[in-house]
């Protein structure tokens, strides 16, 4: 016991000699920077995704969403209350309001108390005036209605309607309410009322179309069990609705953000890592002569590790406390700067997170500091008497296998997919294996340089040509390095624009149906007249998709894949001459500019690729008793998550003359002209206006976000990137020092030296750029293909930049790391040594 | 039989050969070296440089094991010991004086000499070192390191440390290699007060002359072979 506690103050005295010494200044700092780097990541996704989670929450309405034509079983709504999940149920059919001798077809939303579960319902004292939250549902007896109800029915705010057989009060305008798809195409004007109403209207009759939504919220873990336990549950007339579904461009943009923050603090981590190995590499060798003294003064094995393993557990602890206090520092920083964009209670990191940080520097630290420490234990005695004598190398299997293992715990920690964790395994060994051929060909390829340098140079360049062996190691930690800082840069750089693209300044945020063709003129002219620019009157054509080839379509569609909703209901039929905007050609002609009336169609991609759909298919549309056969001949792509028009089907002009046509269109109109919008219903009050600018600033606010969380974990993966090029560089010194010294006694200056490290440290990064970049197309292409599901053009200022770069990095940072080889005394090194 | 004192031997090699393979073939550096010391004797192993004697000191003192024969240290047979077992036997019965000091730079003084008795979990390390370090002089240098110390100061710490542990056998290689003349004198000096006043038996390497023949015997390798053993 008394030796245990001995061991243990020397120990700790023995760390404290290294801490003073700057033995242990690298390995701290990479365990500090591994630790930060995870745990400001992970608080502050973990806040930021259930912050974005939250706001989209309130886009659906709830967190939640069951939809059916009828209410589901009492018991399911029991187990909801008993996981803790809170309830709101939304009636919603058609029905007709009626206000004098005028009447509208409307969608009635019949609500209870507690609606909306998630987001806000905002209202308004006059059409399209300013609104205010509201945090109740109508009163008994009253409604809200949206602004274009109330031209349709000639009436103003204040003034009753009529409901079956109640008389409601129409006291506010409805500006925003959430609910599935943000009330896209819904073209009857909505009506919110209060259920206590629904009894006395007498409107609902056994029989009736009605459509349940029982909207669901709560804790994240009961929700996903929730979930679990009534999807087998459900009839096929019935589906769920969660957050990501609810909308295409905030879940699209919400999940490649999250594989982004993922994958990059992963890449922080490994680097850390690697920073973590080379440094304890260096902190073991440094420790052989102390081991040996300390076998030679009769200290067992046991012993050994009794006196370092304590050193580095408390070089964890300590490492891992000040990465938890950094790390939540970097977060509550980051979040202060974002709070106006943030939704004002985020949930504060509990002490899981903290727990999770001080588990993630233990597991970082035995995974790439244990092996190399543990070898200290095999230092022989005998050492003492020669100092050339190393312990045995360390079996590959240990380092690697340690070093694979915490990485793979980590890994599967912040990706929690098993998959996903062996194939980032399997991906970063087979790219290790890949590259480290043309590494070493990269370097015997700089060989040919050789007759055309001086002497001073050749000396630098020597040096990695002598010991291909590490050589080819420095190039490929450099190389795969730069790899991982210049993919993590790339994906950013690309999500952004991407994101930039799909919500420029002036996306339209009024959506416009149901023009007539008579008032086409007149409504083009209004808009002209005030400056408002449209995107363009696209002719509308309700029409039905009847037979692909003479078949059914229904019968088209592979076994076990989901019927596509497109060939269930009517859809939106257009012509036109030109491909419009944001439309791409995947395969086939667009129609010439002069062509009328011929039988053809163009189909977007994805709808063809599930229905088997080719060139030259023919297809017939049902117009009521009309039909029409028409052949591909061309195949379009476009994004959904545009908030541009978009249609499946496009035909040429002069085909759809004979049907029932409206136009439709889209604008800009900023937010100080809203009260335009007033005039426009008065001048057409046929026409139905969808103001989308709610839900556009809310997907804003989340991109927002999204970008603010992935620049800041690129700063990360740059910091352990640095971390592994110091560590690296510093690995090497105590050799460097002592040759330099050698080399100065002999006679070489100062200048010869330095010029030597230029040369040797420019060289190695210039061939780890090379590498890099070549890594880089590689895996970018996968990257981009398989996760994040993004266009990838070949990157050619990859293959001058990383050279450059790689070269000026490592040339300087070494220069820098070795200046004390140049500057020392060589009497002071060769003594110390 | 070698002459010597009758009782039981403190150290012995039996037939004590050392065979390394090197890449230019397999190199014999010991062959058939047999001789015992009796405890408190004090042995000088002299030979030119190269003719293994650093080698049969670390043979001794168990710091490795030998390729042929048998040694035995306070009794025990090193041969039938593991490395960790050697060090126990080492920890108990050896001390250690070297050319190059081997203190441990980033100690004191102090704590360089509480170092064995800090591993051996002795009580009240610190005063026994301090009493060591007194004793060899350096009671005013006790929190220096050290760089801050000249080679024989440093060289005074290696020897309180060798005798802290109060060891049966001292074993030194070339204790004076590295220091002039004068202070070479001043540690071997020191070397046989403490020797005498602890009773401690004395294993040297060395190829000083004076300070072999202060040693009670004189042991000649010369290309791995012991040639002469003389007292
Ligand atoms: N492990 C070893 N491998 C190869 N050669 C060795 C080894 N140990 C010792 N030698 C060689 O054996 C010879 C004797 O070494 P050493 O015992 O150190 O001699 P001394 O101390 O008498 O100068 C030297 O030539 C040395 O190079
Ligand atoms: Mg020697």
């Amino acid at each position: 016991m008394n030796t245990r506690l001995a061991h243990l103050r020397l120990a700790l005295r023995l760390l404290l000699r290294d801490w003073r010494a700057g033995e242990l200044h690298i390995l701290f700092a990479a365990l500090v920077i591994a630790v930060t780097a995870t745990t400001a990541i992970g608080f502050f996704t973990d806040r930021l995704q259930r912050g974005m989670v939250s706001q989209s929450a309130g886009l659906l309405g709830g967190d939640l969403l069951l939809r059916g034509a009828r209410a589901p079983d009492a018991q399911w709504l029991e187990e909801a209350g008993r996981r803790g999940l809170d309830h709101s149920r939304v009636l919603e059919f058609p029905s007709v309001v009626l206000r004098g001798d005028d009447l509208q077809l409307s969608a009635i939303r019949a609500v209870t108390d507690g609606y909306p579960l998630r987001g806000e319902l905002r209202v308004a004292e006059r059409p399209y005036g300013e609104d205010r939250v509201v945090n109740s549902i109508p009163p008994t007896g009253e409604v809200w209605v949206e602004a274009r109800l109330l031209p349709l029915l000639n009436m103003e705010v204040g003034q009753s309607l009529e409901l079956g057989s109640v008389r409601l009060r129409v006291a506010g305008v409805l500006a925003f309410e959430p609910g599935p798809g943000g009330g896209f195409f819904a073209l009857a004007p909505r009506v919110l009322m209060n259920q206590a109403d629904l009894a006395r209207a007498g409107v609902l009759q056994p029989g009736s179309r009605v459509a349940y939504q029982d909207f669901f919220a709560g804790e994240t873990a009961a929700l996903a069990g929730y979930r679990d336990w009534l999807e087998p549950r459900l009839d096929p007339g019935q589906s769920l609705v969660d957050v990501r579904g609810g909308q295409p461009t905030v879940g699209g943009a919400l999940e490649r953000a999250e594989q982004y923050l993922g994958l990059a603090s992963l890449v922080a981590v490994l680097l850390a890592g690697v920073a973590i190995a080379m440094g304890a590499r260096r902190y073991a060798e440094r420790h052989f002569d102390v081991s040996a003294m300390l076998r030679c003064l009769g200290a067992a094995q046991r012993d050994i590790l009794a006196l370092f393993l304590p050193q580095l557990l408390v070089l964890a602890l300590l490492g891992s406390v000040l990465g938890i206090l950094l790390g939540y520092l970097a977060q509550g920083g980051l979040l202060y700067l974002l709070r106006e964009l943030l939704p004002g209670k985020l949930p504060a990191p509990g002490p899981l997170s903290v727990l999770l940080g001080l588990l993630t520097g233990l597991i970082v630290l035995a995974g790439f500091a244990l092996p190399p420490v543990l070898r200290l234990r095999q230092v022989p005695a005998l050492r003492v008497l020669r100092r050339d004598l190393t312990p045995m190398p360390l079996s590959g299997w240990l380092v690697y296998g340690t070093a694979i293992g915490a990485m793979a715990v980590l890994m599967w920690r912040y990706t929690g997919s098993a998959a996903l964790t062996l194939g980032l395994i399997g991906g970063t060994l087979a790219a290790l294996v890949l590259l480290a051929l043309p590494a070493w060909l990269l370097l015997r390829t700089s060989r040919l340089l050789r007759p055309g340098l001086g002497a001073t140079w050749r000396q630098g360049f020597q040096h990695l040509w002598r010991q291909p062996l590490l050589s080819v190691s420095q190039i490929l930690a450099f190389g795969l390095t730069f790899m991982a800082m210049a993919l993590i840069a790339l994906v950013r750089g690309d999500l952004l624009d991407d994101w930039q693209q799909q919500l420029p300044a002036e996306t339209p945020n009024h959506f416009v149906v149901n023009v007539l063709p008579e008032q086409l003129e007149g409504f083009q002219a209004f808009l002209r007249a005030r400056d408002i620019e449209d995107s363009g009157l696209y002719p509308l054509v309700r029409g039905r998709l009847a037979a692909i080839e003479g078949e059914d379509p229904a019968s088209r569609v592979a076994e076990g894949e989901e019927t596509p909703g497109a060939i269930n209901r009517e859809l939106n039929l257009t012509w036109s001459r030109q491909l419009p905007s944001g439309n791409r050609l995947t395969e086939g002609h667009w129609w010439p500019a002069d062509t009328e009336g011929e039988a053809v169609v163009s189909m977007e991609t994805g709808l063809a690729q599930r229905l088997g759909v080719g060139l030259g298919d023919e297809l017939r549309f049902s117009f009521g008793a009309d039909s029409l056969r028409v052949t591909v001949t061309s195949l379009r792509s476009l994004r959904w998550d545009s908030f541009q028009p978009n249609f499946f089907m496009i035909f040429p002009p002069g085909l759809l003359d004979d049907q029932p046509t409206t136009y439709m269109t889209s604008f800009y109109l900023p937010e100080t002209r809203k009260g335009e919008l007033a005039v426009l219903m008065r001048e057409f009050p046929a026409v139905t206006v969808i103001d989308l600018d709610r839900i556009l600033n809310q997907v804003r606010i989340i991109l927002h976000q999204v970008t603010l969380a992935v620049e800041f974990v690129l700063v990360f993966v740059l910091l352990a990137g640095f971390a592994v090029l110091y560590a690296a560089l510093q690995a090497s010194l105590d050799a460097r020092l002592h040759e330099g010294a050698l080399l100065r006694t002999l006679g070489a200056s100062r200048r010869q030296l330095r010029a030597g490290h230029v040369a040797e440290f420019g060289l190695l990064g210039l061939l780890a750029g090379l590498l890099a970049a070549l890594g880089t197309e590689l895996v970018a292409r996968l990257l981009y293909a398989r996760v994040f599901d993004l266009a990838y053009g070949a990157q050619w200022w990859l293959w001058w930049s990383l050279p450059l770069g790689g070269a000026l990095l490592v040339g300087v940072a070494g220069v820098w790391a070795t200046r004390r080889v140049v500057r020392q005394s060589p009497l002071v090194v060769l003594r110390g040594l | 039989m070698q002459n010597g004192p009758r009782e039981t031997p403190i150290v012995s090699a039996q037939g004590v050969g050392k065979q390394v393979s090197t890449a230019a073939g397999s190199l014999e550096i010991l062959r058939e070296v047999d001789f015992r010391v009796a405890s408190g004797e004090s042995v000088a192993i002299v030979g030119v440089s190269g003719s293994g004697k650093s080698t049969l000191l670390g043979l001794l003192a168990g710091l490795d094991l030998p390729t042929a024969g048998r040694i035995e240290l306070a009794g025990e047979c090193l041969n039938d010991l593991d490395e960790d077992g050697r060090a126990r036997l080492r920890a108990a019965q050896a001390g250690f004086v070297f050319q190059s000091f081997q203190l441990l730079p980033g100690l004191t003084a102090l704590e360089n000499v509480m170092l064995p008795l800090e591993l051996a979990g002795v009580p009240e390390a610190a005063s026994r070192a301090a009493q060591l370090l007194e004793r060899v002089g350096l009671e005013t240098r006790l929190e220096h390191y050290p760089r801050q110390l000249s080679g024989g100061e440093q060289q005074r710490v290696a020897i309180a440390r060798a005798f802290a542990m109060t060891p049966a056998v001292l074993f030194a290689d070339e204790p004076t290699g590295n220091l002039d003349a004068a202070t070479g004198a001043r540690i071997i000096s020191l070397l046989f007060e403490l020797n005498a006043e602890r009773g401690t038996t004395l294993i040297l390497v060395t190829h000083d002359p004076d300070l072999a023949r202060r040693c009670q015997r004189t042991i000649r390798l010369e290309a791995g072979r012991v040639v002469s053993d003389e007292h």
